[in-house]
Protein backbone atom coordinates (compact mmCIF):
# COMPACT_ATOMS: atom_id res chain seq x y z
CA UNK A 1 0.00 0.00 0.00
CA UNK A 2 1.40 3.28 -0.82
CA UNK A 3 2.55 5.43 1.59
CA UNK A 4 -0.41 8.49 2.65
CA UNK A 5 0.31 12.15 1.77
CA UNK A 6 1.87 13.70 4.44
CA UNK A 7 0.69 17.18 3.75
CA UNK A 8 -2.23 18.06 1.65
CA UNK A 9 -2.01 20.41 -1.47
CA UNK A 10 -3.24 23.73 -0.10
CA UNK A 11 -6.66 25.68 -1.91
CA UNK A 12 -6.33 29.84 -1.46
CA UNK A 13 -9.78 31.53 -1.79
CA UNK A 14 -10.19 35.20 -1.84
CA UNK A 15 -13.74 35.69 -0.70
CA UNK A 16 -15.97 38.71 -1.59
CA UNK A 17 -18.76 40.51 -0.65
CA UNK A 18 -20.18 38.97 -4.50
CA UNK A 19 -19.25 35.86 -3.55
CA UNK A 20 -21.49 35.39 -0.81
CA UNK A 21 -24.67 36.65 -3.54
CA UNK A 22 -23.85 34.03 -5.71
CA UNK A 23 -23.60 31.35 -2.74
CA UNK A 24 -26.68 32.72 -1.42
CA UNK A 25 -28.56 32.20 -4.48
CA UNK A 26 -26.63 29.11 -5.43
CA UNK A 27 -27.42 27.59 -1.62
CA UNK A 28 -30.48 29.22 -0.67
CA UNK A 29 -29.32 30.29 2.49
CA UNK A 30 -30.50 33.98 2.13
CA UNK A 31 -29.82 34.77 5.86
CA UNK A 32 -29.17 38.28 5.93
CA UNK A 33 -26.21 38.14 8.15
CA UNK A 34 -24.29 37.14 4.99
CA UNK A 35 -26.04 39.67 2.15
CA UNK A 36 -27.25 43.14 4.58
CA UNK A 37 -24.50 45.44 5.97
CA UNK A 38 -27.16 47.30 7.73
CA UNK A 39 -28.14 44.12 9.44
CA UNK A 40 -24.86 42.93 9.72
CA UNK A 41 -24.10 45.90 11.61
CA UNK A 42 -26.54 45.84 14.58
CA UNK A 43 -24.72 41.80 15.27
CA UNK A 44 -21.74 41.16 16.79
CA UNK A 45 -20.28 40.61 13.77
CA UNK A 46 -20.28 44.00 12.59
CA UNK A 47 -20.52 43.65 8.98
CA UNK A 48 -21.84 40.53 6.82
CA UNK A 49 -19.73 37.26 7.04
CA UNK A 50 -19.50 34.69 5.03
CA UNK A 51 -21.48 31.68 4.92
CA UNK A 52 -19.85 28.46 7.27
CA UNK A 53 -20.48 25.75 4.34
CA UNK A 54 -18.77 28.36 1.91
CA UNK A 55 -15.54 28.41 3.68
CA UNK A 56 -16.36 24.62 4.47
CA UNK A 57 -16.60 24.07 0.86
CA UNK A 58 -12.74 24.77 0.32
CA UNK A 59 -11.71 22.58 2.72
CA UNK A 60 -13.96 19.63 0.58
CA UNK A 61 -12.30 21.42 -2.50
CA UNK A 62 -8.58 20.50 -1.34
CA UNK A 63 -9.55 16.92 -0.26
CA UNK A 64 -10.80 16.13 -3.97
CA UNK A 65 -7.22 17.71 -5.18
CA UNK A 66 -5.56 15.83 -3.10
CA UNK A 67 -7.85 12.02 -3.70
CA UNK A 68 -10.17 12.37 -6.28
CA UNK A 69 -13.73 11.56 -5.95
CA UNK A 70 -12.95 8.67 -4.09
CA UNK A 71 -12.89 11.51 -0.92
CA UNK A 72 -16.41 11.06 -1.66
CA UNK A 73 -16.62 7.19 -0.70
CA UNK A 74 -17.14 7.30 2.63
CA UNK A 75 -15.49 10.00 3.62
CA UNK A 76 -15.68 12.08 6.55
CA UNK A 77 -14.98 15.88 7.65
CA UNK A 78 -15.57 16.72 11.41
CA UNK A 79 -14.51 20.91 12.06
CA UNK A 80 -15.56 23.52 14.15
CA UNK A 81 -16.31 27.10 13.02
CA UNK A 82 -13.66 29.18 15.16
CA UNK A 83 -13.65 32.58 13.91
CA UNK A 84 -15.91 34.51 11.08
CA UNK A 85 -14.39 34.92 7.77
CA UNK A 86 -15.38 38.58 6.24
CA UNK A 87 -15.28 39.85 2.06
CA UNK A 88 -12.10 40.86 1.85
CA UNK A 89 -10.17 38.02 3.72
CA UNK A 90 -8.22 35.28 1.85
CA UNK A 91 -8.75 32.06 3.08
CA UNK A 92 -6.64 28.94 2.84
CA UNK A 93 -7.72 25.49 3.04
CA UNK A 94 -4.79 22.73 3.82
CA UNK A 95 -4.22 19.50 5.49
CA UNK A 96 -1.39 17.48 7.57
CA UNK A 97 -1.79 13.45 8.02
CA UNK A 98 -2.73 12.78 11.79
CA UNK A 99 -3.25 9.25 12.23
CA UNK A 100 -2.47 5.82 9.25
CA UNK A 101 -3.27 2.81 10.87
CA UNK A 102 -2.72 -0.71 8.78
CA UNK A 103 -5.55 -2.27 9.82
CA UNK A 104 -7.83 0.27 9.04
CA UNK A 105 -9.65 1.58 6.07
CA UNK A 106 -8.82 5.25 6.80
CA UNK A 107 -6.43 7.72 6.78
CA UNK A 108 -7.33 10.87 9.11
CA UNK A 109 -6.33 14.35 9.08
CA UNK A 110 -6.07 17.18 10.50
CA UNK A 111 -7.54 20.57 8.61
CA UNK A 112 -8.06 23.69 8.93
CA UNK A 113 -8.82 26.60 7.09
CA UNK A 114 -6.57 30.09 7.86
CA UNK A 115 -6.89 33.25 7.12
CA UNK A 116 -4.91 36.34 5.39
CA UNK A 117 -3.63 36.62 8.99
CA UNK A 118 -3.05 33.02 10.30
CA UNK A 119 -5.97 32.74 12.38
CA UNK A 120 -7.96 29.30 11.90
CA UNK A 121 -11.06 29.65 10.74
CA UNK A 122 -11.83 26.28 10.71
CA UNK A 123 -10.77 23.43 12.35
CA UNK A 124 -11.44 19.82 12.09
CA UNK A 125 -10.28 16.04 11.07
CA UNK A 126 -11.34 14.66 7.85
CA UNK A 127 -10.97 10.40 7.60
CA UNK A 128 -10.58 9.53 3.77
CA UNK A 129 -11.00 6.14 2.65
CA UNK A 130 -7.79 4.17 1.63
CA UNK A 131 -9.42 2.25 -1.12
CA UNK A 132 -10.66 3.64 -4.42
CA UNK A 133 -13.96 2.37 -5.93
CA UNK A 134 -13.09 3.38 -9.31
CA UNK A 135 -15.27 6.57 -9.60
CA UNK B 1 -38.46 33.25 5.15
CA UNK B 2 -37.64 35.24 7.78
CA UNK B 3 -34.69 35.48 10.00
CA UNK B 4 -35.87 38.65 12.21
CA UNK B 5 -37.10 38.50 15.60
CA UNK B 6 -38.33 34.93 17.06
CA UNK B 7 -41.27 33.64 15.55
CA UNK B 8 -40.81 29.72 16.20
CA UNK B 9 -40.69 28.44 19.82
CA UNK B 10 -37.16 26.68 19.99
CA UNK B 11 -37.90 24.91 22.95
CA UNK B 12 -40.70 23.56 21.95
CA UNK B 13 -38.29 21.74 19.38
CA UNK B 14 -37.96 17.60 19.79
CA UNK B 15 -35.20 15.75 19.62
CA UNK B 16 -36.45 13.45 16.76
CA UNK B 17 -38.91 15.89 15.58
CA UNK B 18 -38.95 16.39 11.28
CA UNK B 19 -38.32 20.36 10.44
CA UNK B 20 -38.45 19.41 6.45
CA UNK B 21 -38.80 16.79 4.39
CA UNK B 22 -38.82 16.91 0.55
CA UNK B 23 -38.05 15.61 -3.20
CA UNK B 24 -34.76 17.54 -4.56
CA UNK B 25 -33.42 17.36 -8.10
CA UNK B 26 -29.99 19.08 -8.89
CA UNK B 27 -29.81 20.03 -12.20
CA UNK B 28 -26.52 20.97 -14.62
CA UNK B 29 -27.38 24.50 -13.46
CA UNK B 30 -27.76 24.30 -10.39
CA UNK B 31 -24.26 22.46 -9.91
CA UNK B 32 -22.87 24.81 -11.86
CA UNK B 33 -23.97 27.53 -9.85
CA UNK B 34 -22.75 26.18 -6.79
CA UNK B 35 -19.19 25.25 -7.93
CA UNK B 36 -18.81 28.76 -9.58
CA UNK B 37 -20.20 30.31 -6.30
CA UNK B 38 -17.98 28.16 -4.23
CA UNK B 39 -14.72 29.02 -6.71
CA UNK B 40 -14.16 25.55 -7.69
CA UNK B 41 -12.56 25.79 -11.19
CA UNK B 42 -12.67 21.49 -11.35
CA UNK B 43 -14.57 20.30 -14.15
CA UNK B 44 -14.76 16.55 -12.37
CA UNK B 45 -17.98 16.60 -11.45
CA UNK B 46 -19.81 18.27 -14.50
CA UNK B 47 -17.76 16.27 -16.53
CA UNK B 48 -18.62 12.98 -15.43
CA UNK B 49 -22.41 13.89 -14.72
CA UNK B 50 -22.37 13.96 -10.94
CA UNK B 51 -23.68 16.26 -7.95
CA UNK B 52 -21.25 18.18 -5.97
CA UNK B 53 -21.72 16.01 -2.87
CA UNK B 54 -21.37 19.70 -0.98
CA UNK B 55 -23.97 21.10 -2.55
CA UNK B 56 -26.28 18.41 -1.67
CA UNK B 57 -25.13 18.58 2.02
CA UNK B 58 -26.24 22.72 1.38
CA UNK B 59 -29.04 22.54 0.01
CA UNK B 60 -30.45 19.68 2.60
CA UNK B 61 -29.37 22.25 5.41
CA UNK B 62 -30.58 25.46 3.82
CA UNK B 63 -33.75 23.72 4.00
CA UNK B 64 -33.70 22.69 7.19
CA UNK B 65 -32.62 26.26 8.71
CA UNK B 66 -35.80 28.12 6.50
CA UNK B 67 -37.64 26.01 8.72
CA UNK B 68 -36.58 27.59 11.58
CA UNK B 69 -37.08 31.26 12.56
CA UNK B 70 -33.59 31.43 13.65
CA UNK B 71 -32.78 34.70 15.55
CA UNK B 72 -30.14 36.85 14.38
CA UNK B 73 -27.89 35.46 17.50
CA UNK B 74 -27.22 32.06 15.65
CA UNK B 75 -24.19 30.90 15.48
CA UNK B 76 -23.19 27.90 13.21
CA UNK B 77 -20.72 26.70 15.63
CA UNK B 78 -19.47 22.81 14.10
CA UNK B 79 -20.92 20.47 10.92
CA UNK B 80 -20.11 17.17 10.41
CA UNK B 81 -20.19 15.43 6.68
CA UNK B 82 -20.33 11.85 5.96
CA UNK B 83 -20.30 11.22 2.19
CA UNK B 84 -21.30 7.91 1.32
CA UNK B 85 -21.66 7.40 -2.30
CA UNK B 86 -22.40 9.99 -5.70
CA UNK B 87 -24.60 10.45 -7.81
CA UNK B 88 -25.51 12.03 -10.98
CA UNK B 89 -26.94 15.20 -12.17
CA UNK B 90 -30.89 14.68 -12.62
CA UNK B 91 -31.58 12.01 -10.78
CA UNK B 92 -34.63 12.29 -8.04
CA UNK B 93 -33.26 12.72 -4.38
CA UNK B 94 -35.10 12.86 -1.04
CA UNK B 95 -34.00 15.18 1.85
CA UNK B 96 -35.18 15.14 5.04
CA UNK B 97 -34.28 17.36 8.18
CA UNK B 98 -34.68 16.44 12.01
CA UNK B 99 -34.15 17.76 15.39
CA UNK B 100 -31.24 15.54 17.36
CA UNK B 101 -30.75 17.56 20.24
CA UNK B 102 -32.04 20.88 21.87
CA UNK B 103 -30.71 21.90 25.11
CA UNK B 104 -30.13 24.85 27.40
CA UNK B 105 -26.50 25.63 29.13
CA UNK B 106 -25.21 29.11 30.25
CA UNK B 107 -28.12 31.24 29.08
CA UNK B 108 -27.57 29.61 25.13
CA UNK B 109 -29.48 27.36 23.28
CA UNK B 110 -27.73 24.54 21.90
CA UNK B 111 -29.29 22.83 18.79
CA UNK B 112 -28.11 19.89 16.65
CA UNK B 113 -29.81 19.55 13.76
CA UNK B 114 -29.60 15.92 11.26
CA UNK B 115 -30.10 16.31 7.98
CA UNK B 116 -29.70 13.35 5.37
CA UNK B 117 -29.81 13.43 1.50
CA UNK B 118 -30.90 9.84 0.07
CA UNK B 119 -31.03 8.18 -3.49
CA UNK B 120 -33.73 5.37 -4.20
CA UNK B 121 -33.40 4.98 -0.11
CA UNK B 122 -29.65 5.24 0.09
CA UNK B 123 -27.90 7.58 2.03
CA UNK B 124 -25.87 9.74 -0.25
CA UNK B 125 -24.99 12.56 2.26
CA UNK B 126 -25.34 12.80 6.13
CA UNK B 127 -24.54 16.01 8.32
CA UNK B 128 -25.08 17.05 11.74
CA UNK B 129 -25.13 20.79 12.20
CA UNK B 130 -24.45 22.44 15.52
CA UNK B 131 -25.60 25.58 16.52
CA UNK B 132 -25.12 28.37 18.85
CA UNK B 133 -28.69 30.96 20.17
CA UNK B 134 -27.71 33.62 22.24
CA UNK B 135 -31.36 34.28 24.18
CA UNK B 136 -33.21 31.78 21.96
CA UNK B 137 -34.93 30.60 24.58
Amino acid sequence: MEAPLQVLATVVHSVSQDQLVRYADASGDHNPLHLDPAFAAGTTYGEPIAHGMLVLAFLSEMLVNSFGLRWFDGGKLQVRFRAPVYPGDVVTAGGTLQTQSAEDDWTVYRVACTNQSGVEVITGEARVPRTPRGY
Amino acid sequence: MNFVGYGMDLAALLPGQTLAEAELVVSQQAAEAYLTAVGDSSRVYIESRLVPPMALATLALAAAMRSLDLPAGTVHTGQELTFAKLVKLGVRLRYSAMVEQNAVRRGLRFLRLQTRVTHQGQVVVHAATSLAIAGGH
